[in-house]
């Protein structure tokens, strides 16, 4: 099988090569162009500067500088050097967070991932009225997640709710979901795959959508099947895709807050405590602002070095010249 | 002693507060302070204020009204009316508006932040000022007297109160066969009767029990304790003191009925009880008044104290308050004027008319128009008598909440029947022993 791992090495080489800029053209100039494009570069982008800078550097610097303080947002701050850090390495219910996170991720992002590539490909179809199945797939992502978590709860209540209705009225046992601590953060990784779906299907779709027909073409006049060359075509070629929803969804999951926010709070029994909601349960209701910057500061370097590993495994090896 | 408690969770005030928390956690992370009002200036020759509060609906409009009202009156001191966000995050809003340096004058807080607050340097001490004759402290409820005290200092002026009485449906009593609740009931009455009221195949529930872990689950077990004669922590507020037989009790019978008799719902922290109860499918409910206006007009509802232990029909109650932040001393003086005038028994009475919220003060319930309000809400009575049975007051300690958040763990594990009382009594109190130890 030789077209695929053609395809597979070479999947932007496919314009023509003169249109590519070449290196030598633009060394003929250098110099004062250089310095007022530089100029005009810096002032074209200077709002996004000043905005990510304020919202964002600015910030970021400011929580590293708490997480060494302790500090209730009113009294003046004390400097405790690495007191939260030493208090945090010894904090049962932190390790109890970095637990549920961990297995929250571990289920969330796979299921998601596979779930959006086969509703990608359910929609990458011409069939009449695909429009509304792709608006229908994509709707839980524009869903504010209070809804979803209210709806969610209403629907896996263990008394009243549709699901364990259903399970009963086809006599299967029942759940009982968010009410259960040994069930609650399933519940939440069904909640919330459920509401990511839409987002990964998209850009799986957009993908898709991406990959040349003819490639396609060839592999069936070679008497590929049409799920043979799903799988060995256009799996393949969408790594890059693959590779970016691998990043995003594992830094908002490593994240997640808000659907527990909405749904559990955390519980039944600490159950469905992870990272960010710890962190917003010492800031915001115990005001121990120092110690909530620290797990900050913790969280924050664990998702960039999750990121750099996974963006090192997930580039694509033909684009570096081999695997690194 | 001192009073804390957070506050009844209103099923609005709730839902508002997530979009806040969200946006609490954004203002941490930003360090940018999350958007409070800007802050009057005295322009003008004039004096205004900054109020901030998170009444919604009905309540809202009302204040609207009486802030027009006043600021007719008083063309040189102006009232600038600035809607929180709601009341569950009023702490967090008020403390980031301090660390932006941009705070409203005068904030409606739950009873419940008085002690995180009472540390903030901007907070007008109002122990002296409450002397004055024209304050008349002591026609305030004392649970509200002592709910704005912390540690001997007051912090703010009473500006709502209430308490949890037992909530039944009329309808389901009558289906069951079985006598309506009364004022007298024992707790043994009240089991038998959740018991009776609860059927598995129709998934109807006796009561219904917030087991989110949250204070709504502490402070109905609170209530159980106390009337079992017990307290949480010990009078000086040092050690917990509910590892007793009193503390058992409570969590025994909450385990009798969630457990063995199964005669519970436990909600999950959604407020989904109050649909339920208004779908006939839960009997009684331990509420407040806060409640009444969302029960269905069809279903015909009564109201008594909470059942008692062996006679003592103990409630609690939370009484929010209205605390004042120092600007300039003209400002603090319209502050403190503007916040007399809204509290006294008139002005309050008027408000308590158009809402149906308890009156804060007694003399309100001499006042003439206190017929027109009974009249009005007749329901309201009985929560109005049920003041009288508030003997005790939460700790108003500033780590109350990380206290709150073990206690409610520990009643939480029993209404699951994942933990014996007498067991999670034991590491319940370790959890509050180390949460008092870390202050």
């Amino acid at each position: 099988m030789s077209v695929p791992v053609r395809a597979r090495r070479r999947p932007r080489t496919i314009l023509p090569r003169p249109q590519q800029p070449t290196p030598s053209k633009r060394s003929l100039r250098k110099g004062t162009r250089n310095r007022t494009d530089a100029l005009t570069g810096w002032a074209m982008i200077s709002p996004s500067v000043l905005l990510i800078g304020v919202f964002g550097l600015v910030p970021v610097v400011w929580a590293f500088v708490l997480s060494f303080q302790r500090n209730d947002l009113q009294t003046p701050a004390k400097w405790i050097g690495f007191s939260n850090y030493r208090q945090l390495a010894h904090d049962p219910a932190f390790r109890e967070s970095i637990r549920n996170t961990l297995v929250y991720t571990v289920l969330f992002v796979p299921i998601t991932l596979v779930l959006s590539l086969l509703a990608a490909a359910a929609l990458n179809r011409r069939i009449r009225g695909i429009t509304i199945y792709r608006v229908a797939v994509f709707i839980p992502v524009v869903t504010s997640t209070i809804a979803t978590g209210v709806i969610f709860t209403w629907l896996m209540d263990p008394d009243y709710g549709l699901i364990n209705s259903l399970l009963h009225k086809v006599g299967l046992p029942t759940f009982g979901y968010f009410s259960d601590p040994n069930q609650a953060l399933y519940a939440v990784v069904a909640m919330t795959v459920w509401g990511w779906v839409g987002f990964g299907a998209l850009i799986f779709l957009a993908g898709l959508q991406g990959i040349p027909t003819d490639l396609m073409e060839a592999a069936q006049i070679d008497g590929c099947s049409k799920r043979g060359a799903f799988w060995r075509i256009q799996v393949p070629l969408l790594r890059p895709v693959t590779g970016f929803l691998l990043v995003w969804l594992t830094i908002n999951s490593l994240q997640l807050f808000d659907e527990v926010y909405a749904t559990t709070k955390g519980g039944p029994l600490q159950s469905t405590t992870v990272v960010v909601y710890y962190l917003y349960q010492q800031a915001f209701q115990f005001f121990h602002a120092g110690y909530a910057a620290s797990i900050a500061v913790v969280l924050f370097i664990a998702i960039a070095v999750v990121t750099v590993v996974q963006l090192r495994l997930s580039r694509d090896p033909s684009a570096s010249g081999g695997r690194s | 002693m001192v009073a804390v408690h957070p506050n009844p969770l209103r099923a609005r005030r709730r839902r508002a507060r997530r979009f806040a928390a969200s946006a609490a956690v954004v203002a941490l992370v930003a360090g940018v302070s999350a958007a409070c009002s800007s802050s009057g200036g005295g322009s003008g020759g004039g004096t205004t204020i900054t109020v901030s509060h998170g009444y919604t609906d009905i309540e809202a409009t009302e204040l609207k009204v009486q802030v027009k009202q006043w600021n007719a009156a008083h063309p040189s001191t102006k009232v600038n009316l600035v809607f929180n966000g709601g009341n569950d995050s009023a702490l967090q809003k008020t403390v980031a508006g301090f660390t932006a340096g941009n705070y409203p004058d005068v904030a409606y807080e739950y009873g419940s932040s008085a002690a995180q607050l009472a540390k903030q340097p901007k907070l007008l001490d109002l122990t002296d000022k409450v002397k004055a004759a024209d304050v008349d402290w002591s026609d305030f409820y004392p649970s509200e007297q002592q709910a704005a005290t912390v540690n001997g200092k007051i912090v703010g002026v009473p500006a709502l109160v209430d308490n949890l009485s037992l909530v039944y449906n009329k309808a389901l009593f009558a289906q069951a066969g079985i006598a309506v609740p009364t004022n007298s009931w024992t707790w043994q009455d009240f089991r038998t009767a959740a018991k009776k009221l609860t059927n598995a195949s129709t998934r109807n529930y006796g009561w219904a029990y917030v087991n989110d872990g949250s204070e709504d689950t502490v402070w109905r077990f609170l209530a159980m304790l106390w009337q079992a004669g017990g307290d949480l922590l010990t009078k000086d507020n040092k050690k917990p003191a509910f590892d007793s037989s009193a503390g058992l009790a409570a969590l025994q019978q909450l385990r009798d009925m969630a457990v063995t008799d199964k005669s519970v719902y436990l909600d999950t922290g959604n407020d989904n009880y109050l649909n339920l109860f208004n779908s006939g499918k839960i009997g009684m409910l331990w509420t407040g008044p806060w409640d009444l206006s969302s029960i269905n007009a069809n279903v015909k509802y009564g109201v008594t104290y909470l059942p008692g232990y062996k006679g003592d029909h103990e409630t609690i109650s939370g009484p929010d308050l209205y605390m004042m932040f120092d600007h300039s001393s003209s400002r603090a003086a319209t502050a403190l004027k503007f916040v007399n005038w809204l509290t006294s028994a008139k002005v309050h009475l008027q408000f308590a008319i158009a809402t149906g919220d308890l009156p804060v003060r007694k003399s309100e319930t001499t006042l003439p128009g206190y017929q027109t309000f009974l009249k009005k809400y007749p329901a309201e009575q009985v929560f109005v008598a049920n003041l009288d049975n508030v003997k005790h007051i939460r700790p108003n300690l500033a780590d109350y909440a990380q206290i709150s958040t073990a206690v409610g763990q520990m009643v939480q594990s029993v209404m699951l029947g994942k933990a014996q009382p007498a067991d999670a009594l034991k590491s319940g109190s370790a959890a509050v022993t180390s949460a008092l130890a870390g202050s």
